[in-house]
């Protein structure tokens, strides 16, 4: 099965998607896709079947995405957890991938038409290295294309990725290219795998569980979550509409919170700021405490340089991981 | 047409909201009738007396539920619920805060044997206020009769630190959390680390899971809250301690303010139905 499915809405799917569009749709829709082992179990057919079929399932529901207009899906297709389950089945699931890269890049000419650029979020070191060849070579075919984002969650939790990013911003300062007292909220978001992303507005989980099994905590923290009790192999146009009129009715109080956020966070820089201008004075300066306007330039420039370094550090960081995948796929190309 | 399909939108969340708000008021007005019939049933037992604080009804409920939680029973068939959280976020998404309502959550919790209760809202008021809410908890503890068992609430709010003797000794421990808890406390954790790096300490390899994790807690041995109770009409956590929250399962209650007993163990079994598969 393509990853690309053409296909149009029916009447009533139609209206029904340009009636929503009259309201707020989000612009990236996160998805754990849950469910596919009790559907096997539920239709009695093999296991690996149920997976087969839920990798179709995504393909439509990026689709439905597509035609209510929401450019971004994140799924999460195979957490560091699921590395515990029997040898079978995880071999089984790295096949499935595999046969599904390799279909991509087959597909290339038709990713390339819709405009799909493929990210996959997670350590890709834990894959086997010819799957890891295979996923950087996907997405480094598809990098540039820009109408619509599908990020696949893959050798992921959330844990290991914020621990990931804690790292790189160490590296950072075993480089040289920022200080210790840098380290801020936005920049841990930058150096997140999803830092190319907004944060989800919406996060969907099917088949009825009410947790978030280790998945995107960080850059959920203020998206509206729905659980729906389908499985995802059963999923339906119908439920994803269901999602988003739900994320409709929060969409005020979200805004609304992020927006307190936000103001917060740039209280904590400035605040943070200053205490550095401070600690700079005490060491440098002659001892004497700075008048008023004197400070506030002294804080306003500290700003801009601590800016500086962190673009710097940025482009470096981006540097190293599109290397680490360039050199990946060109290995792809020898083998 | 973009303007029909904006006019039938708007029509839509318009009946939306009137459904929403029919199902509360329903909620509210079938509490209300039943809470008459349990006074009115309770005062032909007792003295009128001991009706002008607190439901008697449900002290009796409260106190019996917790001998049986606290008894550890052999039967899971005379338990309450048969799994039971160690810690439990309180998380309040709505706009008017009440306290009380909020400190008989946090005693019930005591009452069936929670070893940690932790309250959170985005705005950080229960933070601001923590002494009242305190003051709340305290008193809705001696309503309940609690006051002579060893229940007694460590609070915990900015620089109070747990100690262990406390944990050892099984007293519950209440944390009243703000946003400053969730994602600054990570950064912090890393500007931390960093530090350590920028003195040659450690090294960036250094760091993985279980070292931040451990970095995060600061030697403080508080189990990550296995349930949320969500209380309000916004579908988000808010903030809510995004590391802590990996394996948590949430359970929506409409609104804390009036929340009931019954509510409160309809939530407690919906979670001990919850089944965790760790990844497999």
């Amino acid at each position: 099965m393509s990853w690309i499915r053409e296909g149009e809405l029916n009447l009533i799917e139609r209206l029904s998607a340009n009636v929503l569009k009259a309201g707020p749709v989000p612009k990236h829709v996160a998805f754990i896709m849950d469910g596919n082992r009790r559907f096997a179990r539920k239709k009695h057919v093999d296991r690996q079947e149920g997976h087969s079929q839920g990798f179709n399932k995504l393909a439509e529901t990026l689709r439905w995405c597509l035609q209510l207009d929401i450019p971004e899906v994140t799924v999460y297709a195979f957490s560091i957890e699921n590395f515990n389950r029997s040898r079978e089945e995880v071999d089984g699931l790295m096949e499935l991938a595999k046969l599904k890269f390799l279909r991509l890049l087959d597909e290339r000419d038709k990713l390339e038409k819709h405009g799909v650029c493929i990210r996959v979020l997670g350590d890709l070191t834990l894959l086997p290295l010819d799957l890891q060849q295979l996923i950087a070579k996907a997405v480094v075919a598809t990098r540039e294309h820009n109408r619509c984002f599908l990020n696949v969650c893959f050798a992921y939790t959330s844990r290991h990725e914020m621990a990931n990013a804690v790292r790189e911003m160490a590296w950072g300062v075993e480089q040289g290219l920022i200080k210790a007292s840098d380290v801020s909220e936005a920049l841990l978001s930058e150096c997140l795998y999803s830092s190319n992303s907004p944060n989800p507005d919406l996060l969907i989980r099917t088949s009825g569980e009410v947790r978030l099994s280790d998945f995107l905590l960080w850059q959920t923290s203020h998206s509206c979550l729905v659980f729906q009790s389908v499985l995802w192999p059963e999923y339906s146009f119908w439920n994803l509409c269901d999602a988003v009129i739900q994320y409709q009715c929060n969409h005020a109080s979200i805004m609304k919170a992020r927006e307190l956020h936000q103001d917060e966070q740039r209280r904590q820089q400035l605040e943070a700021d200053h205490a550095c201008v401070a600690e700079l004075l005490h060491h440098h300066g002659n001892g004497k405490p700075a008048d008023g306007p004197r400070r506030q330039e002294a804080v306003a420039e500290y700003g801009l340089r601590r800016e500086a370094r962190v673009k710097d550090f940025l482009e470096a960081l981006r540097n190293k991981r599109d290397s680490f995948l360039t050199q990946l796929a060109s290995q792809a190309t020898v083998a | 047409m973009a303007l029909v399909y904006e006019l039938v939108w708007r029509m839509l969340h318009v009946l939306l909201h009137i459904h929403r708000t029919l199902v509360t008021s329903l909620r509210v007005l079938l509490r209300n009738w039943n809470g008459q019939t349990w006074r009115r049933a309770v005062a032909a037992l007792l003295t009128p007396a001991s009706l002008a604080g607190f439901p008697d009804s449900q002290k009796k409920l409260v106190l019996e539920i917790s001998k049986r939680a606290r008894g550890r029973c052999s039967r899971p068939s005379g338990c309450l619920v048969e799994k039971l959280p160690v810690h439990v976020g309180l998380l309040i998404v709505e706009e008017q805060p009440s306290y009380t309502d909020i400190a008989n959550l946090v005693v019930w919790c005591m009452a069936v044997g929670i070893s940690y209760v932790s309250v959170y809202d985005n705005h950080g008021v229960f933070r601001k206020n923590d002494t009242l809410l305190l003051e709340k908890i305290v008193r809705q503890q001696d309503l309940l009769g609690l006051e002579d068992s060893k229940y007694n609430a460590e609070f915990l709010s900015n620089g109070n630190t747990v100690h262990q003797d406390q944990i050892v000794s099984g007293q519950p421990v209440v944390k009243v959390l703000s946003p400053e808890d969730g994602k600054q406390s990570i950064v912090e954790a890393a500007r931390r680390f960093c530090r350590t790096v920028e003195q040659k300490e450690k090294t960036s390899k250094d760091i993985d899971v279980p070292m931040f994790d451990a970095l995060l807690r600061e030697s403080k041995n508080i189990p990550d809250p296995e349930l949320v109770m969500k209380f309000g009409p916004v579908d988000s956590t808010l903030g809510f301690l995004p590391w802590h929250i990996r394996l948590t399962e949430f359970v929506s209650l409409p609104s804390h303010v009036d929340v009931s007993y019954e509510d409160f163990l309809v939530a407690l079994q919906r979670y001990s139905t919850c089944e965790q598969r760790q990844g497999k």
